[in-house]
């Protein structure tokens, strides 16, 4: 990953020079590289080297979203349905894993009076496998969904509304208990992770590793990816379908794209979230926390990559603490941060910064 | 239609006739004594003779009947050689005269003994006298537990009189059910005939289950005439079951579609004018609901006696209150954000997360607790199984008053117009000289006030707590995009649509997978038309 960068870094120019410009994004991915370093060498308390990988995984979830919402104009409001789409198949996999070693089935299979795992199950303990399974499902619904709504093109609030129903309908839907993926309790319980004990200092430090170097990597390559001509095709499709339609781009084939490879982007977050909090339930589902994510986008700095990062983590590191310490303050906190971010920082807090390379009010996000 | 109508007023006329009480013939009552003062035999034979006779027997020969079997239950009958005395407690020197009241002297007198095999007859006397006589639905309905264990050999006449003379609903359609089991397994044939027409004549679910067991009967297969009677009865009291059963969806179906419509009519005036998705509408219902209970304890407090008026009183309150705090909100951030509509989102998200804990953290998260006053308790039974409910027509009833003033405001007044014209085009509306800003507020306050009125309707029937507003702003959405933004007709068929479905996919699937089903059908049918079912044609 660092690769990327020092290549942008070494060839300054095209789209790779955009990139150097960015020094918010180029900081962030410097300081992941670090804080991953960091871990490595002397690791924290345990709790804080999970509350940091917790951090980064959400951090990816926002990158996915500001990349359809800030850069193509569609909010999503049913972002958390790909993150629990990788989320579950992450859970499939340390569940299945844990039985192909220890033989010892999950509660809730055991629960429900099964004997072995549902025969979709099979081959889900390979690791690779699941990996894709989860991008590629993710994918599809994406595709699926994107492909019906962008052709008839429903956009705007209309969209965010219609995905909103769309994941609170997979919410309904995963409360059964007949799902075989364990119902309003979820799934948890996982024994092992790659044969290693899950909780074990080594794991906690590996997984937090794994999510800000994914984190990294997945920073960087967007970045790298929105100074392309993709990327200023995207910027043009959100402050006028119409006219780049005119101009003769496709861009149902255009947003399609972008949305499924955040979609996908999204799944990863999950993929990463869901081992270190050691539980998946149908509360990932709920539309409210789908809406929390735009929250993060919004607070960070819609339209920056860099933004999306520093709004989750600042959201994500006062809910721990606060919910902690005041947890009736947390939710007048949060709403206040966002009223406070709608109606004086436009561009979110880094409007505080005065950092602006290039003005992106959203005169286009309709 | 006409001919089974005539037929069930004909058998109406001829069981009017059956059921015509006879003269009533008084009970010999030293006869009676006698024979509970008896051996055993004469004993079964007073108490069944009271039993056969009790369908026609005078009040007072019954309680005198009451009072002498209860006496020989609990050995408190003394029998002198001349008549009975009812002593105070068993083995007690004396005890008032069965049949003078007067006191007397038990000493010399025989004490009868109720043998086992007598007790079961005794107490199937002592029931009948108690369901055909007790003072209330409590001592009645264990006089009709006792029958039920013989009831075999307790007369039609008996049970038809005490379902006459029933006034408690539950205990008399108990006594209907078992009235009727009891002429169904009789031995006569006749009579089982006339009780299964008496059985179509009232259907019900149960009744139905009823008949059907009977064509397990060897009756069934020997009698032709039982047979077609069995058939035909079972014929009626299936169609009017499966009405009965159809009307009730129907009913279901309408109040869900009028709580549906309440929650989205405001969001459809909001939306449709100024483009802005009021994610706090769902908290909006909510406090229209607290605002409710607030006007209860003001009446609790103040006006004791009119309390059951609370809810009548709360309809311009909580429509005042809530169209108060909208226009605060409206006022305050909405009025920013009218160049980003997916901020104001995000800002009426905030706005539901503050008022949820507001009222979580003031008032507290549990439940609220309602006086139902009588206008919105119970129900009347109107047709086989269907039940009128009272709360569930009081919320059809407002949504549809509700639906008609809003009407009349958008089409009659001036503000109505104001409201149209900038929903069609705002830049020309503004060009013409209309304040749209102001114009803005007030419709944004109308949508909220809508808001709280639906809070209102909810109070009989759901649960009132602060989280209540999230379960409805999803449903209520997909209900205004169904219906065509900024159209209220199509507000309410699509209402009307999503809740005649989940009620009818419910009993099929089960109530999520019913509302899954439901929700992707929308989002189906929206990927067709974008523009909803009454798009309303606009320039923008």
């Amino acid at each position: 990953m660092s690769g990327a960068v020092q290549t942008a870094l070494a060839a300054p120019a095209g789209p790779a020079r955009r990139a150097v410009r960015d020094p918010l994004v180029a900081g962030l991915v410097g300081l992941c590289l670090a804080a991953a370093a960091g871990l490595l060498v002397a690791p924290p308390a345990p709790y804080l080297v999970n509350a940091l990988g917790q951090l980064a995984a959400f951090a990816i979830l926002a990158v996915s979203l500001d990349l359809v919402w800030g850069y193509l104009g569609i909010l999503s409001l049913g972002h958390g349905l790909f993150f629990a789409i990788g989320g579950y198949v992450c859970a499939m996999h340390l569940l299945a894993h844990g039985v192909a070693v220890t033989g010892v089935l999950p509660d809730f299979v055991q629960f429900m009076g099964w004997k072995s795992l549902p025969a979709y199950w099979v081959g889900l303990d390979h690791a690779p496998y699941a990996l894709v399974l989860a991008l590629a499902l993710a994918g599809l619904v994406a595709f699926v969904f994107g492909l019906a709504s962008f052709r008839s093109r429903v956009n705007g609030v209309y969209f965010s509304i219609i995905s909103q129903a769309l994941v609170y309908v997979a919410m309904l839907l995963m409360y059964r208990n007949d799902t075989g993926l364990g119902g309003n309790n979820g799934m948890t319980g996982f024994p092992l992770l790659f044969g290693w004990p899950m909780g074990s200092p080594g794991v906690v430090t590996g997984l937090a590793v794994a999510a800000l170097l994914t984190l990294a990597a997945i920073l960087a390559g967007t970045r790298l990816l929105v100074g392309t001509a993709i990327g200023r095709r995207m910027l043009a499709c959100r402050d006028d379908e119409t006219r780049l339609r005119t101009l003769g781009y496709s861009t149902t084939r255009l947003k399609l794209g972008i949305w499924c490879l955040s979609a996908m982007i999204a799944a990863l977050a999950g993929i990463l979230y869901v081992p270190q909090v050691g539980i998946i339930n149908p509360r990932v589902l709920a539309p409210d926390l789908s809406i929390e994510i735009a929250v993060w986008v919004a607070i960070g700095g819609l339209g920056r990559l860099g933004g999306a990062v520093i709004g989750a983590i600042l959201v994500n590191g006062l809910k721990f603490w606060l919910s902690a310490a005041m947890p009736e303050a947390w939710p007048f906190i949060l709403s206040g941060l966002v009223l406070l971010v709608v109606l004086v920082l436009p561009n979110g807090l880094l409007d505080l910064v005065g950092w602006r390379p290039r003005p992106t009010w959203l005169r286009g996000a309709r | 239609m006409a001919d089974p109508l005539r037929a069930l007023l004909a058998l109406l006329c001829c069981l009017a006739l059956l059921t015509v009480p006879a003269a009533a013939a008084p009970l010999d009552r030293a006869r009676f004594a006698a024979d509970l003062c008896g051996d055993g035999a004469a004993q079964v034979r007073g108490a069944e003779g009271l039993v056969q006779a009790g369908g026609d027997l005078p009040a007072d020969d019954l309680a005198f009947a009451g009072g002498l079997l209860g006496a020989l239950a609990e050995r408190r009958l003394s029998c002198p050689a001349d008549g009975a005395l009812l002593l105070d407690r068993p083995d007690a020197p004396e005890g008032h005269d069965a049949f003078t009241g007067a006191v007397r002297p038990a000493a010399a007198a025989r004490a009868p003994i109720l043998g086992l095999r007598q007790r079961a007859a005794v107490e199937t006397a002592r029931g009948t006298v108690a369901l055909l006589t007790g003072p209330d639905p409590a001592a009645r309905a264990a006089g009709l537990a006792v029958v039920e264990r013989r009831i075999a050999t307790v007369p039609a006449a008996v049970l038809d009189r005490a379902r006459d003379a029933e006034t408690d609903a539950g205990l008399k359609a108990t006594i209907t059910g078992l009235a009727q089991a009891a002429a169904l397994s009789s031995p006569d044939p006749a009579r089982r005939r006339a009780a299964i027409a008496a059985v179509a004549v009232s259907p019900s679910g149960a009744a139905q289950a009823r008949l059907a067991a009977l064509k397990n009967d060897p009756a069934y297969a020997a009698d032709p005439a039982f047979r077609t009677a069995l058939d035909t009865g079972l014929a009626t009291v299936s169609r009017a079951v499966a009405i009965g059963d159809g009307l009730a969806v129907v009913y279901n179906g309408l109040s869900f579609a009028s709580i549906l419509f309440m929650a989205a009519a405001g969001l459809a005036i909001i939306f449709g004018l100024m483009g802005v998705i009021n994610l706090a509408q769902g908290e909006f219902i909510m406090l229209g609901a607290y605002a409710t209970y607030g006007v209860q304890e003001a009446f609790r407090r103040l006006a004791p006696g009119l309390l059951d008026l609370y809810l009548l009183a709360a309809i311009p309150v909580a429509f005042g209150a809530v169209a108060l705090v909208g226009i605060g909100v409206e006022a305050l951030i909405l009025r920013h954000l009218y160049r980003r509509p997916l901020m104001s989102l995000l800002a009426t998200w905030a706005v539901s997360l503050f008022l949820v804990n507001l009222v979580r953290v003031t008032v507290g998260t549990q439940n609220l607790q309602f006086v139902m006053p009588a206008y919105v308790s119970g129900g009347v039974p109107l047709y086989a199984d269907f039940v009128m409910t009272w709360n569930r027509l009081f919320a059809i009833a407002f949504a549809a008053a509700t639906l008609v003033l809003t009407l009349l405001i958008l089409r009659r007044t001036p503000l109505g117009l104001d409201i149209r014209a900038v929903t069609q085009n705002r830049d020309m509306a503004a060009c013409l000289g209309l304040p749209t800003r102001r114009i803005d507020r007030l419709a944004f306050g109308l949508g909220s006030g809508l808001a709280g009125l639906a809070g209102v309707a909810l109070c009989p029937i759901y649960s009132v707590n602060p989280g209540m507003g999230s379960g409805f702003i999803v449903d209520s959405f997909m209900v205004v995009v169904l219906g065509g933004v900024g159209s209220l007709i199509g507000t309410l068929v699509a209402a009307l649509g999503v809740g005649g479905a989940n009620v009818l996919i419910e009993p099929i699937s089960g109530a999520v997978a019913a509302k899954v089903i439901v929700l992707v059908g929308i989002i189906l049918f929206l990927q067709r038309r974008p523009e909803g079912l009454f798009a309303v044609r606009r320039r923008r």
